[in-house]
């Protein structure tokens, strides 16, 4: 990697290691009793690390120029590793929490091994390691195919993932250690923060350099769905992560807000960050590989544009849904549960719209099994949106908050969405990244997608289930007039869906490490020994109009 | 050449302005009229702020992720109000940097937990939730008994609190430490500074049972000892609706 | 000098948005149907279609 780098890079290279060692150095004198050193320390590591990297191939012979007749595509190879990597960790924590519901003990009596602290490495790990390396990954892998540029130098793409990759580790080991925020899914502390900024935006001036070399006018609309993904999700991260911290050397900061202002802050950001981190990129995913692999155009290009500004515009308002009937004033509440439900509107366009594209092509989804990852994914986003626009409602919502039915809506998105796109996104460009013909098996493919479907249906429906259970049990009222249940009681029915969610969750992870098997298996082989099969064929030219235009 | 790729670029930053915008004035518009939410909210002057050992429980909670199973956010349905008592109002958790209001009830509300059990059950409960509830599926929290109490940087807190608006004085702040050791040691002689600055309502007691050493379980405890506590306020709307 | 009071900022919130929503409901119709754009925005729905893995150098 470092001789894909040229010299001038290199020296930049070492000059940013070098500053970093020297902040890593003076973070972990500051901290030496504090979690803060730690952190410091491990940057610092870290930074000598690379420099060595850097120095040892400093004087290997500099990239030819022909390289600029090809794309960038080294940077995406190590991100989509990356997010395999972060898959499989994120999942097996996740699923260790799900048995910890069940059976509390099966834990070792230590600090770090408890549930709370566990918790957020699961959901740092699954939405910031698994799904933002799959973002940034394929951002770039779309970007320059969409531009037709290839990305303007060498050496930013690689800050922004080893970075990016570098924030993830911080947060995850932050959390074991018990540094947090508490702020749910913006818990790593000012520092990390606000290394993220740095690295974020970075991403953008990367991605704006790359559009600026483009020789189309028009900018295709998986970048506009990318573009808000870095764009929002920047202004989220850095109002949201206001701090005061109490001194250099420590970890812990208090957030500027206080009570009401800082819970409907938090749910702004909580809500967007599904918005524009869990939606809108993927949705920019979406629209280059589904038409990609399906060997068909958009269904309505036009459509994509016009639910692209309804997602942007409708989902900013939703996040006071997250407080129905608590202190935060009503108007806020009515406002929030309004404009959920219009988000139903450019929600289901999108699904539709993925869907029709489909049209022409299903006997291609019942053969290839990427494809139907794909498919899949739009139908769960469909259904998500529709279920996330239900719950909104205010009556609805007193039965559903606080309960599982938050858990199993949540996993609906998450793992019949996201991660199904993903995977589809993952093993349609792993052969094309890599030059191979084909996924080294397809069979494996189609166990992974079947192990991803039944964890994610097993799961929901647990999770449904309890809650619903769990929230009517606890308004229950007995003939006398006072509570039937106790919290215990409701506890007790619990238990048979939290084993059943476990399993559903087990299956899930059995098929990310399925599909890290059949990854690797895929880059080992051989170019030429790859065994062609009717799924994995590469992509025809064929331009087809649709009907939608 | 230059014309058109300056088109270009011009197209390009058009897209990310109109994303900003876009993005940006619904939350402006939503979140701003809550920065002038005290104008209609009633006040309380009772309000004491917590004392430095119940912050540093406060921290404990955060650190160890209590927030994820447990809420502190009573709403204003019959039920919860039967169930966990007044429900909560805004003015309750002005000083609380951040909130924790919660948005997952593995475990039940806690707003209202301040009094409810002795200190004894909290320790026995948090040692081993089953030796108190067989079917709780709370993690044991051990670890809390055995572990001193960082106090050191207590005034660091103080300081960085006030600095987002909670109101410690010059005398609390310098006085953190001692206070924090005070509050779970009674016979102490730094015991009576405690209530000097903090009240005379405030708890102090050997949380643990173990006056002589300050753990973090005293810190915990002394933190759920006052939850729902820092102010009547929630109250008088029930005792008024009931004359 | 008169202060940004509570009741007009939340008067405000409550009515702008229905407005805002027209406006920009609007304006992004247009522009999405406005006939001249047809012609790009086929071209970018087939472009991607190309199996030209190349960068375009000119
Ligand atoms: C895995 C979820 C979970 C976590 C994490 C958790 N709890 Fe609990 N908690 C429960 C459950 C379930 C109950 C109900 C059963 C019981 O009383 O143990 C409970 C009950 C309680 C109660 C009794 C409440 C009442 O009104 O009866 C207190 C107090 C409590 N927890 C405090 C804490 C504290 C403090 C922490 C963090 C150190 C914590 N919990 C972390 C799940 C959790």
């Amino acid at each position: 990697m470092v001789a894909q780098l040229t010299k001038n890079e290199r020296q930049i290279a070492l000059v940013i290691l070098l500053v970093m060692a020297a902040v890593g150095l003076a973070m972990a004198a500051g901290g030496r009793n504090d979690p803060f050193g730690v952190h410091g320390a491990l940057v610092m590591v870290v930074a000598i690390l690379g420099m060595f990297g850097v120095i040892s191939g400093y004087y290997a012979p500099e990239p030819p120029e022909d390289r600029l007749d090809s794309y960038y595509d080294a940077p995406s190879k190590f991100g989509i590793i990356a997010a395999m990597i972060w898959a499989v960790i994120g999942m097996f924590v996740g699923d260790w929490v799900a048995w910890l519901l069940a059976y509390p003990d099966w834990t070792f009596d230590a600090a770090w091994a408890s549930f709370g602290r566990l918790r957020p490495v699961h959901t740092s790990g699954v939405i910031f390691g698994f799904g933002g390396n799959a973002l940034i990954a394929t951002s770039f892998y779309v970007m320059q195919r969409t531009t037709r540029a290839r990305m303007p130098d060498q050496l930013s793409p690689w800050f922004v993932l080893l970075g990016y990759n570098l924030f993830c580790v911080i947060a995850a080991t932050g959390y074991l250690m018990g540094v947090t925020q508490s702020k749910e899914y913006a818990e790593p502390e000012w520092y990390a923060d606000i290394w993220l900024v740095i690295v974020w935006v970075t991403y953008f001036v990367l991605y704006m350099r790359t559009l600026a070399r483009r020789k189309e006018p028009h900018i295709y609309v998986s970048n506009w769905y990318y573009l808000a993904f870095i764009l929002v999700v920047a202004m989220l991260h850095i109002v949201n992560n206001l701090a005061v911290p109490i001194a250099w050397g420590s970890a812990k900061s208090y957030s500027l807000f206080a009570g009401v202002q800082d819970a409907m802050t938090e749910w702004w950001y909580g809500h967007n960050a599904v918005a524009f981190f869990l939606t809108s990129g993927f949705l920019g995913m979406l629209y280059y590989y589904m038409p990609k692999r399906a060997q068909r155009p958009i269904y309505s290009y036009r459509m994509s544009i016009i639910s692209f500004w309804g997602i942007t515009f409708f989902y900013m308002w939703a996040g006071s849904h997250h407080l129905h009937y608590t202190a935060l004033p009503q108007w806020v509440q009515s406002l929030g549960m309004t404009f959920s439900v219009m988000l139903l509107i450019p929600s289901w366009v999108s699904a539709g719209n993925a869907l029709m594209t489909l049209n022409g092509a299903w006997h291609r989804v019942r053969d290839d099994a990427v494809l139907r990852f794909m498919m899949v994914a739009a139908v769960f986003y469909g259904l998500s949106t529709f279920e996330g626009s239900f719950m909104a409602i205010r009556p609805v919502n007193s039965l559903s908050h606080y309960t599982d039915w938050t858990v199993g809506h949540v996993h609906a998105g998450a793992l019949g969405w996201v991660a199904m796109i993903t995977f589809g996104a993952i093993y349609a460009s792993v052969p094309w990244l890599w030059k191979r013909q084909a996924m080294y098996s397809a069979k494996l493919v189609e166990a992974h997608f079947w192990l991803a479907l039944a964890g994610t249906v097993i799961y929901v429906f647990a999770m449904w289930n309890s809650g619903i259970i769990q929230g009517l049990m606890w308004r229950t009222y007995n003939e006398s007039g006072t509570l039937a249940y106790s919290f215990t009681d409701s506890l007790i029915a619990m238990h048979p869906y939290y084993v059943a969610r476990a399993i559903g969750g087990l299956l899930f992870l059995l098929g990310a490490v399925v599909g890290c098997y059949n990854i690797w298996m895929t880059i080992r082989t051989a170019p030429s020994a790859a065994p062609e099969t009717a799924a994995d064929r590469p992509v025809l030219g064929g331009a087809v109009l649709q009907p939608g235009e | 050449m230059f014309g058109f790729h300056y088109r270009l670029e011009r197209k390009a930053i058009g897209l990310v302005l109109a994303i900003i915008g876009v993005a940006s004035i619904g939350g402006i518009v939503e979140i701003a009229p809550l920065f002038t939410i005290h104008q209609t909210v009633e006040d309380a002057p009772d309000m004491r702020v917590y004392t430095p050992l119940e912050l540093a429980g406060r921290n404990i909670y955060i650190r160890e992720g209590c927030y994820a199973c447990h809420s502190q956010m009573i709403r204003t349905l019959r039920d919860e109000v039967e169930r966990y008592g007044p429900y909560s109002l805004a003015v309750e958790s002005k000083y609380d940097h951040p909130m924790l209001w919660g948005s997952k009830r593995t475990g039940p509300d806690i707003a209202r937990l301040g009094g409810k059990y002795s200190d004894d059950w909290h320790v026995a409960h948090l040692n081993n939730p089953r030796d108190v509830v067989p079917e709780s599926v709370m993690p044991a929290y051990r670890f809390l008994s055995r572990a001193e109490l960082r106090t050191d940087d207590l005034s660091n807190h103080l300081k960085a609190q006030r600095r987002v608006g909670v109101p410690y004085s010059d005398d609390m702040i310098a006085n953190a430490a001692a206070d924090a050791y005070g509050q779970a040691a009674p016979d102490s002689p730094q015991a009576e500074g405690v209530a000097k600055r903090y009240g005379k309502a405030t708890n102090i007691r050997a949380f643990d049972g173990k006056p002589k050493d300050l753990t973090e379980m005293d810190a915990l405890v002394a933190y759920l000892q006052i939850l729902g506590r820092l102010t009547d306020a929630a109250y008088k709307p029930m005792a008024s609706a009931e004359k | 000098m008169m202060s940004i009071d509570h009741d007009i900022l939340v008067w405000f919130s409550k009515s702008f948005g229905l407005f805002y929503l027209i406006a920009l409901s609007i304006g992004v119709l247009v522009y999405a149907y406005w006939p001249s754009n047809k012609k790009s925005f086929d071209q970018a729905a087939q472009a991607i279609l190309v199996d030209d893995d190349k960068p375009y150098r000119g």
